[in-house]
């Protein structure tokens, strides 16, 4: 690495500056190319293995073969995929509506309301969202007694009550800072002019801090996705049940993982760059 | 025409914020068409008195009645009430998220149910009315302050109140910019708008005002004509005032 006494650090000395700028720069440098070499050292072992003369990497880590018949359809991982949209979907619907109720129940001035709402935020952020689904997918049933419950394929329902449950915690809590962001003004000219509370909210209040709760909420679906996983241990045929079955029927751990993490960025990847962009027009639009 | 003699009336209202006691038996009655200007030091409680003319702050005792109905009794509708008196801030707080048009028509489509229609023409003549009729697709952050607090002016004015409450708008303001609000305020006076107005711009309540009312310390210190306020006010704390303003 090269010199640090540069002139340029002679004028910095005195400041808290570690080093310089131009160090810096070097060492993430060196940083990120060593990483880069990692990670494609690794793809390269992944996926060409067969083709490096050391012992242990054998026949490679991706059988190609099971590669093509996993991909080809019909094939559950379209189905699991699908399955994933599917629920996401809803549930980001769902959890974005009742997330604003939360939010609205959070700034409520009646203390009933207020507390009820921290309540609920406190125990589903407080709790894991693993606890959650199954408390959903194996309590709810367990209070009509056995045999007794009336819905035959819970999983789907289960799904959605319990990522909804979850998520309009979090939305809520996005909510709420973009109700609060908003001068107290804003309510007070609404209000003089002869606007209700709840109109007030709806037409001043609440479209304002919805742009300022976007990227908040954006982050919070991104992970939604990925809380999909949790789904497989409440029978909900997603992406990492397709890898389990394929697994113990081949015992080939590398050759699903790679499907399944492609599929997920597959979502996340183009869904992250929507939220960038909403988050960026939020900021140019803003009319202040 | 009403055959009250005044459009509004504060009987011994007293307001507390905690144990600092802010309005101390406020009795005043403002006519209508009058121009009642509201001046004193800072922290007198002129903004508290014209926040709970429209229930911004509650009062403790007391009353305050617009046209003989009392504001301030517990049901009391609140929401009717305020559309009766329009209300004008130091801060604008015009609506950012909408154009001035938008500003002007929400109240009106939202609480009086006008249709979009009538009520964004109605909005259009009340900007043109303030000097904003090329503004009118303006966003606020688009506009400058005056050109806010006009827009501000023309909203409280949408709604058809019989009496305006101005809180010091031109406070904000940069210099070149408080006239072109003033003027707007002049011409509303002039056409017979009561108003209830605090303000530190002395030349305007000099010509403007029908009524001079100082505050200081809670309490209404001195109510007396604008000529004879700037001559020689009748009591000591308003010659004291007088004289710092000199
Ligand atoms: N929300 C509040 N909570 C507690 N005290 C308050 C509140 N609002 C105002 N006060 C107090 O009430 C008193 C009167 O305040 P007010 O704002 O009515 O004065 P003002 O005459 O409008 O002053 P200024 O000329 O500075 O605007 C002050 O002592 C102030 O500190
Ligand atoms: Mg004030």
């Amino acid at each position: 690495m090269g010199t640090s006494h540069s002139s340029h650090d002679a004028e910095a000395s005195g400041s808290t500056q570690i080093a310089s700028d131009e160090t810096l720069r070097r060492l993430s440098m060196a940083v990120a190319g060593a990483f880069t070499l990692l990670v494609l050292a690794f793809l390269a072992i992944l996926f060409l293995g067969a083709y490096i003369p050391v012992e242990s990497f054998g026949e490679g880590f991706v059988d190609y073969s099971l590669l093509v018949q996993i991909l080809t359809p019909p094939s559950g991982y379209y189905t699991a995929f699908l399955n994933v949209i599917g629920v996401v979907v809803v549930s980001a619907i769902t959890s974005v509506i009742a997330g604003i109720f939360v939010g609205l129940g959070r700034v409520s001035k009646t203390p009933f309301t207020a507390r009820i709402s921290r309540a609920y935020v406190e125990f589903f952020r407080g709790t894991p969202l693993l606890f959650q689904l199954i408390a959903v997918y194996y309590g709810i049933p367990a209070l009509f007694g056995t045999g007794n419950f009336p819905i035959q394929n819970f999983g789907w329902p289960a799904a959605v009550i319990g990522l909804t449950l979850n998520h309009a915690a979090y939305t809520g809590e996005a909510v709420r800072g973009g109700i609060e962001s908003i001068p107290e003004g804003q309510m007070e000219a609404a209000r003089t002019l002869g606007m209700g509370y709840v109109q007030s909210m709806r037409e001043v209040i609440l479209p304002q801090a919805w742009r300022n709760a976007v990227p908040a909420v954006g982050n919070d679906m991104i992970i939604l996705v990925k809380d999909t996983s949790l789904l497989t241990v409440i029978a909900f045929p997603e992406l990492i049940s397709q890898w389990q079955y394929t697994y113990s029927n081949t015992f080939d751990a590398w050759t699903p993982l790679v499907v399944v993490g492609a599929l997920y960025l597959l979502i996340t990847v183009p869904l992250s760059s929507i939220v960038q962009r909403a988050g960026s027009v939020v900021e140019t639009g803003d009319r202040r | 025409m009403s055959d009250r003699p005044h459009l509004l009336e504060f009987e011994r209202v007293n307001k507390y914020f905690g144990e600092t006691h802010v309005l101390k038996d406020i009795d005043l009655e403002v006519d209508e068409r009058e121009v009642a200007v509201v001046i004193g030091p800072s922290g007198s409680g002129k903004s508290t008195l014209l926040r709970c003319t429209n229930r911004l702050e509650e009062i403790q005792s007391g009353e305050i009645r617009l046209d003989g109905t009392p504001i301030t009794a517990p049901d009391a509708d609140v929401d009717r009430l305020r559309q009766r008196i329009g209300m004008v801030f130091q801060s604008f707080n015009l609506f950012p998220h909408k154009t001035a048009l938008g500003n002007v028509s929400l109240a009106p489509i939202e609480v009086k149910g006008i249709p979009e229609s009538k009520a964004r023409e109605r909005a259009r003549t009340l900007l043109e009315r303030v000097g904003l009729g090329d503004q009118t697709d303006s966003y606020p952050s688009e506009l400058s302050g005056g050109q806010q607090q006009r827009v501000a002016i023309a909203r409280a004015l949408a709604m058809d109140p019989e009496v305006m409450l101005f809180d010091e708008v031109t406070s904000a303001l940069d210099p070149e910019l408080v006239g072109e609000v003033l003027e707007v305020m002049h011409d509303l006076a002039d056409e017979g708008m009561t108003m209830m107005v605090v303000t530190h711009e002395m030349g305007f309540a000099r010509e403007v005002a029908d009524t001079i009312t100082l505050m200081a310390d809670g309490e209404l210190v001195e109510r007396t004509p604008p000529e004879q306020f700037f001559d020689q006010p009748t009591t000591d704390r308003g010659q004291q005032f007088l004289s710092k303003l000199l």
